[in-house]
């Protein structure tokens, strides 16, 4: 379709270093944040295993109570913060120009801009490790008034946490100037990509809840080092008042960090059923659906305060199982009466339905609101956390990079090696998490750094350290499978998979200006129109 | 690679997946279960937790089964393009009806739980008041709310305490088959009242008192902590649930009494009734 034989600038030649720091271009900003956001999640593997380490056995000593509160924080904050949330900047980065036929990003050095704030923030946030009093280890909420108590790392914290709020804002700006105004000739809004959808939606919630999120840590900063008085009883504050904004942000940014994920493998899932997407429009207004309900719930977070209307938010919260369940039909539907191949994209889309699926009904447990009196701040909790953001999120992540790589670096990541790690990550995953459910239930909290012995929690706390470190050696084969690719020459066609949108109607990678001719757009799969040799309409 | 033989893709697929799965569903259902607890409201919350997690394994191991037949019964075969369904009309109405049935069914359960559990406490129930602070519990009964055995001429601020450390776990005795109301308090920053053998916890706020009440059934040691991190020791911030006979429960009154406000105002054990 694309030809490959661009004309290459002669003459000078800005350095490789400069022309990456300097870049406007959304390919090169996407694969920045790819690299970023990858990185920090070894970072928070890391620390992850640190935690487990400590919990293997009881009465641990490895590291003290001081430094675990200062690790699993920032384990959450660096997966949360640093990766999975600017990750998906990153895929959209890349992606949405191509996949609605664009030229570039609406406001390129915006996006610029909104990348570059990413790597201060990170070393802020982690330098606290070398201040005194360490990093921050109030958790991840960051709950007052214990967050008033604790060191200078706490502030570093703060502003690391603002800046990057700031960053999604302006590049959710970006995004849905881009969806709304610089889509291809044809393509109307129920033709968009799914996965430009589930951004769009993301975008929406990152405009709404974020700078919320900013006033309360603006709010919080003052409590700390200007005599503010928000979150202080003595003062006339109020502490519930911090879970109250924190959650508003928090609960709608659980949606930010998961439906990117499931647009991305509801692009992989058609393309390997050869089928279109089970009720695209269903899936559509589902999505909405997730988005709007979302800002209904956050005191689903606080059922044991005693402090909110639990009949209201229970609701709600069961109601969120409405549009979730809708999707789960949309990607069973898409499946039945395929006719499916299993490459490693398709198997990581496949363990994310099952994984979301169980992170799905666990949750249900919590939104029952006595059951959640017993659940509430136990391991349970860690389990739903992890079935949700690992088995479906970072699976999704995953699924995306074995999916794209053809595209955006022309080679294909090798496909035995790609096998070997899904399988290997979906064992570690559900030997290291499924467990937590029974720990929960058996009453072990989470966020402590000893338990005693005799307990009862020690056999299952090992067994989920052995999954953990499972899930460390399945990022072997990945490596492997990935310098190896670098190793080899670019040999990937337009469109290696037989997929159905716009992004492999142009050379892999693509040239800087994207496309040289756009396939008419009369679906919201313009390649498979155009290789059935026929606009099939929808 | 859509030329590799499939078979093989198949079978690692299938062993991971389905025995993935068919583990989740056989541990699940054997091992997921809560402790039943020791109160009256533990064991509503237990049913509740029950019919939560019958509903759930269903809906599991219908989806997975779906998914699983799916995935083996449309693998590809032939180079034949299957029908392009969009989907559409009645099933996509069912994809929606089916989840608000299941909610709305679930959402019912639990309120009508929730207001069974939600009871105040009767006025001479046993009232307990309870301090978190970093890092253990002070738990403070008034002589003049012992419950059945209540001093009514008590002075209304004699009290006895029992105050904790991180090293030394308080116990916190209460009398079987009797109501006790517990007020839950904090001072520096907050902590959660969690006895996992009542299968609730409450948060103590600073600021703010929350209370509730419960019945207790069965006699024994209880082990519970603290459920809300709250700083360096959270982990440490243990104490022991002491469920005593009556009889029991007034002799170590009187005992904490005489040790903690001197013999004068002891209440013996051989019982100042209250009304
Ligand atoms: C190697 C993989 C991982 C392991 C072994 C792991 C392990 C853990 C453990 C043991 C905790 C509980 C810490 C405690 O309460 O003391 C935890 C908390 C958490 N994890 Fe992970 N995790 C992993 C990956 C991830 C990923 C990929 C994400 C997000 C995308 C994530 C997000 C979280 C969050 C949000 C919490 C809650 C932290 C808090 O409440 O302070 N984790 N993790
Ligand atoms: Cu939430
Ligand atoms: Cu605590």
């Amino acid at each position: 379709m694309a030809t490959v034989e661009v004309p290459q600038l002669s003459g000078y030649h800005r350095p490789a270093v400069l022309d990456w720091i300097t870049t406007v271009d959304h390919k090169k900003l996407g694969i920045l944040y790819l690299y970023f956001t990858l990185f920090f999640f070894a970072v928070g593997g890391v620390l992850a295993l640190l935690v487990r380490t400590q919990l293997a056995v009881a009465d641990n000593s490895f590291v003290g109570n001081d430094l675990y509160n200062q690790i699993f924080t920032m384990h959450a904050s660096a997966m949360l913060f640093l990766f999975i949330i600017p990750v998906w900047a990153g895929f959209g980065n890349y992606l949405v120009p191509l996949q609605i036929g664009a030229a570039d990003m609406a406001f390129p050095r915006i996006n610029a801009l909104s990348f570059w704030m990413l790597p201060p923030a990170g070393i802020l946030m982690f330098a606290g490790f070398i201040v005194d009093g360490g990093a921050a280890d109030g958790g991840w909420t960051a709950y007052s008034p214990l967050a008033q108590q604790t060191g200078v790392g706490m502030d570093m914290w703060i502003i690391a946490v603002i800046v990057l709020g700031m960053s999604s804002t302006i590049g959710a700006a970006n995004f849905l100037v881009t969806m709304f105004r610089m889509r291809a000739p044809g393509m109307t809004m129920f033709r968009m990509p799914i996965f430009c959808w589930t951004m769009l939606v993301t975008a929406l919630l990152q405009l709404l809840a974020t700078p919320v999120l900013a006033a309360a840590l603006v709010m919080l900063f003052i409590d700390r080092n200007y005599g503010g008085q928000f979150f202080d009883p003595n003062g006339g504050g109020n502490v519930v008042l911090w879970q109250n904004v924190f959650w508003f942000y928090s609960h709608p940014a659980v949606y930010i960090m998961i439906l990117p994920g499931m647009g991305i493998i509801s692009e992989i899932l058609p393309v390997f059923s050869r089928k279109p997407l089970f009720g695209y429009k269903a899936f559509v207004f589902a999505t909405i659906g997730i988005g709007g309900l979302g800002f209904s719930v956050w005191a689903h977070h606080m059922f044991t305060t005693g402090s909110v209307l639990l009949p209201f938010f229970g609701f709600m919260t069961f109601m969120i199982g409405v549009p979730t369940g809708v999707k789960i039909f949309n990607w069973l539907g898409t499946l039945w009466g395929g006719s499916i191949t299993f490459p490693t994209p398709m198997l990581f889309a496949i363990g994310f339905v099952s994984m979301f699926l169980i992170g799905g009904i666990n949750g249900t447990f919590s939104a029952a609101v006595p059951v959640d009196f017993a659940l509430h701040d136990t391991y349970f909790v860690v389990a739903h956390i992890h079935y949700v953001l690992f088995g479906g999120s970072v699976f999704a992540v995953f699924g995306g990079i074995y999916y794209w790589f053809p595209k955006i670096w022309g080679r294909k990541l090798n496909e035995r090696l790609g096998k070997l790690h899904f399988a290997l990550m979906f064992v570690g995953f559900n030997v290291a998490f499924f467990p937590m459910h029974m720990l929960g239930l058996d009453g072990m909290p989470r966020r402590i750094a000893v338990y005693a012995e005799g307990a009862g929690w020690e056999a299952l706390n090992m067994l989920s350290t052995g999954g953990a470190f499972l899930i460390a050696v399945s990022m072997i084969p990945f490596i492997i499978a990935v310098v190896w690719a670098f190793m080899r020459p670019m040999d990937q066609p337009d469109d290696p998979w037989e997929a159905n949108t716009l992004e492999w109607a142009t050379s892999s990678p693509p040239p800087e200006y994207n496309f040289d001719s756009l396939p008419p757009v009369r679906s919201e799969r313009p390649l498979f129109d155009a290789r059935q040799g026929s606009g099939e309409g929808h | 690679m859509l030329s590799m033989p499939l078979p093989r893709h198949l079978r690692l697929l299938a062993v991971t997946l389905a025995s993935g799965l068919l583990a989740l569903v056989a541990i699940g259902t054997a091992s997921a279960i809560q402790p039943r607890g020791i109160t009256d409201e533990a064991h509503k919350m237990n049913d509740l937790f029950w019919i939560v997690l019958i509903v759930a394994l269903v809906v599991f191991v219908l989806v997975a089964a779906a998914l699983v037949y799916a995935l083996v019964r449309y693998r590809r075969k032939d180079d034949e393009l299957p029908e392009q369904f969009h989907g559409g009309g009645k099933i996509e109405v069912a994809m929606v009806g089916v989840p608000v049935l299941i909610v709305i069914a679930l959402f019912t359960i639990s309120m009508l739980t929730l207001i069974e559990i939600d009871d105040k406490a009767p006025d001479d129930a046993l009232t307990i008041e309870v301090t978190g602070f970093q890092f253990s519990w002070q738990f403070a009964y008034k002589m003049s709310d012992l419950g059945t055995n209540s001093d009514p001429n008590a002075d209304p601020d004699d009290a006895i305490s029992i105050i904790g450390t991180p090293q030394n776990d308080p116990i916190l005795y209460l009398p079987v088959d009797e109501p006790v109301e517990f007020l839950l308090k904090s001072n520096d920053v907050i902590h959660s009242f969690y006895v996992k053998d009542f299968l609730y916890k409450l948060d103590l706020i600073p600021g703010r008192v929350n209370s509730f009440t419960v019945t207790p059934r069965e006699t024994g040691d209880f082990s519970a902590q603290c459920a809300e991190l709250c700083g360096t020791n959270h982990a440490l911030m243990r104490f022991v649930v002491r469920v005593v006979e009556r009889d029991e429960f007034d002799a170590w009154v009187a005992q904490e009494a005489a040790r903690q406000l001197g013999e004068d105002t002891l209440v013996s054990s051989s019982g100042k009734q209250g009304d």
